[in-house]
């Protein structure tokens, strides 16, 4: 019966995980960037719901939509003004960039926010629920299915809307793109703008859950990174199966060799599948 | 002249510090079809590349029904009416035939027009429609040449370049999609169209442009220039 428990710990963990992992991996998709700010992105969504819950007493979950745009906001004018000059050179030479603009964001975290941990405690928790057994935190339920709509929310778009359709051409083949008459360049920025609003969005949810400092950006990261390999890059339902993959890892190796090597062992699950399965779980197939 | 078109004049481009092309021009009459032949390498598909804006022209330029078009982006230009079949196809192959078409008409907001050509396109090539949902990278290739050529008309152009139309297709499919080219030129759309067959160039087109090492040699009507014995040697393989 605990294995249920653990199960579905680690869903409701995996659940806020898939939508950390979903926007990096759009972005490393379709940009062909691997982008170190987004964990920097996820702590300042925390950030904005924390001061709108510490100073107005806005719910985590209704600031969401504030954080997700005014993340977002700052990954477009990041992208337009800075990343595009170097889109569609080699993966170190963005991959170097993103890692500088981190440093300095991080920096600028710390300066603002502090480097101390800060936690959102909510007035009127919702408690937990016990079925068949298994506690539910409801507060976490509910991130989780959050978490899960905007992933899939996402799958929607990229699928249905006209906007998606050139997502998906300028990652397929960008000059196609542009005889079809898409802006890449824009295309790019907005992908990469997306991708910040679900970091931005996570940082809400995450908020709900987790303790917050600057540095914890590099712990979301590193996850999003496991996530989006095991799931295959830019990959919706990968990074949504990857990230419930990873959540499932850490909830039952905790339990087993305790919290603090929980995600040690995720990576070294990630270096052994890699040997078995280069491609990961789902293969490297397109969001298609 | 009121019913040009296009007007290249004195175009010149190239990759980098290598030039391709040098001082090409002509023109193209509204709803005529016109060829481009030439050799391998002859800088075909890079005139095609320069008039859709893929890349800047380095001296001269061309002009879309009388707008100087040359430093326009490659958007303003398939607003302006001018759609690219690129060599190879490029289609977008993990999506269905149906959304590479709606990407062929990605500019456009006219939706009870864009209806209208959806419809228009799948009765041109039936295929299509039945095979509407499916991958466009699982097409046999003469289904790839006729989704490209119909993804161009979706944007509903005043001209349609198409590069390398029989490259790689087998004889009945060419003469199927050569069908529909003289069918879409009779609607009055005007068409350029890039072959290295030079028999089949011919046979649709009215004038032909012969291109050799990046420069014009010929302008002519396409009847003159299949009597030409250079040409004839050259691009049709008679001797
Ligand atoms: N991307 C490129 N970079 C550099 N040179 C190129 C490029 N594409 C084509 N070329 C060169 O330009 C010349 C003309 O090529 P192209 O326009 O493709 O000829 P064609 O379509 O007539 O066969 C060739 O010598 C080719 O090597
Ligand atoms: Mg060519």
């Amino acid at each position: 019966m605990i294995y249920l428990q653990y199960a579905a710990n680690g869903i409701i963990l995996g659940g806020l995980y898939a939508c950390i992992a979903v926007g990096f991996s759009l972005t490393w998709g379709v940009l062909n960037i691997i982008n170190i700010l987004h964990g920097a992105f996820i702590v300042l969504g925390c950030y904005i719901t924390y001061f709108a819950h510490q100073l107005f007493g806005i719910h985590p979950f209704v600031s969401l939509p504030l954080a997700g745009l005014m993340v977002g906001i700052l990954g477009y004018a990041t992208q337009a003004g800075i990343i595009n000059r170097v889109v569609g050179q080699s993966v170190l030479v963005t991959l170097t960039l993103t890692f500088g603009l981190d440093l300095i964001f991080n920096n600028a975290l710390i300066l603002g926010f502090t480097a101390n941990y800060r936690q959102v405690v909510l007035a009127n928790p919702l408690g937990t629920v016990e079925v068949a057994g298994i506690f539910i935190p409801l507060d976490r339920a509910l991130a989780m299915v959050l978490a899960l709509l905007l992933t899939f929310g996402l799958y929607i778009v990229l699928q249905m809307s006209r906007l998606g359709r050139a997502i998906v051409a300028v990652r397929f083949d960008r000059e196609a793109a542009s005889l079809m008459g898409v802006n890449v360049m824009r295309t790019y920025a907005i992908t990469f703008a997306i991708g910040a609003f679900m970091a931005g969005a996570a940082g809400s949810l995450l908020s709900v859950v987790f303790p917050i400092a600057p540095i914890t950006g590099h712990l979301f990261l590193s996850k999003a990174f496991v996530i989006c390999v095991l799931g295959g890059i830019g990959s919706v339902p990968g990074a949504a199966i990857g990230g419930i993959a990873l959540g499932l890892l850490e909830s039952f190796s905790a339990s087993i060799v305790g919290p603090e090597l929980a995600l040690t062992v995720a990576f070294v699950v990630l270096i052994a599948l890699l040997a078995v399965r280069p491609q990961g779980i789902m293969g490297r197939e397109d969001m298609h | 002249m009121a019913d040009t078109l296009l007007e290249v004049s004195n175009l010149s481009t190239g990759y980098g510090d290598v030039q391709v092309l040098w001082d090409v021009g002509f023109d193209i009459t509204r709803g005529e079809t016109v060829c481009l032949v030439g050799s391998n390498g002859a800088g075909k598909s890079t005139l095609l590349r320069c008039l859709s804006g893929l890349i800047p022209a380095t001296a001269g330029g061309f002009r879309f029904e009388g707008r100087e078009m040359a430093g326009r982006s490659p958007q303003d230009i398939v607003a302006a009416g001018i759609a690219h079949v690129p060599e190879g196809r490029r289609l977008f192959g993990p999506m269905s035939v149906h959304d590479n078409l709606l990407l062929g008409a990605y500019l456009r907001h006219d939706k009870d027009g864009v209806r209208r050509d959806l419809d228009r396109v799948l009765s041109l090539f039936p295929i299509l429609a039945q095979r509407r949902n499916q991958a466009a990278g699982t097409l046999s290739g003469g289904e790839q040449q006729m989704c490209a050529i119909a993804r161009g008309m979706m944007n509903n152009p005043k001209l349609l370049m198409i590069d390398e139309l029989s490259l790689g297709l087998a004889p009945q499919v060419v003469e199927m999609l050569s069908e529909t080219i003289r069918a879409i030129s009779k609607d009055g759309l005007s068409v350029l169209l890039v072959e290295q067959d030079a028999i089949t160039a011919f046979e649709l087109a009215t004038r032909g442009v012969v291109l050799d090492s990046g420069r014009v040699r010929l302008i002519d009507a396409t009847a003159k220039l299949a009597e030409n014995p250079a040409v004839q040697e050259a691009y049709m393989g008679l001797a």
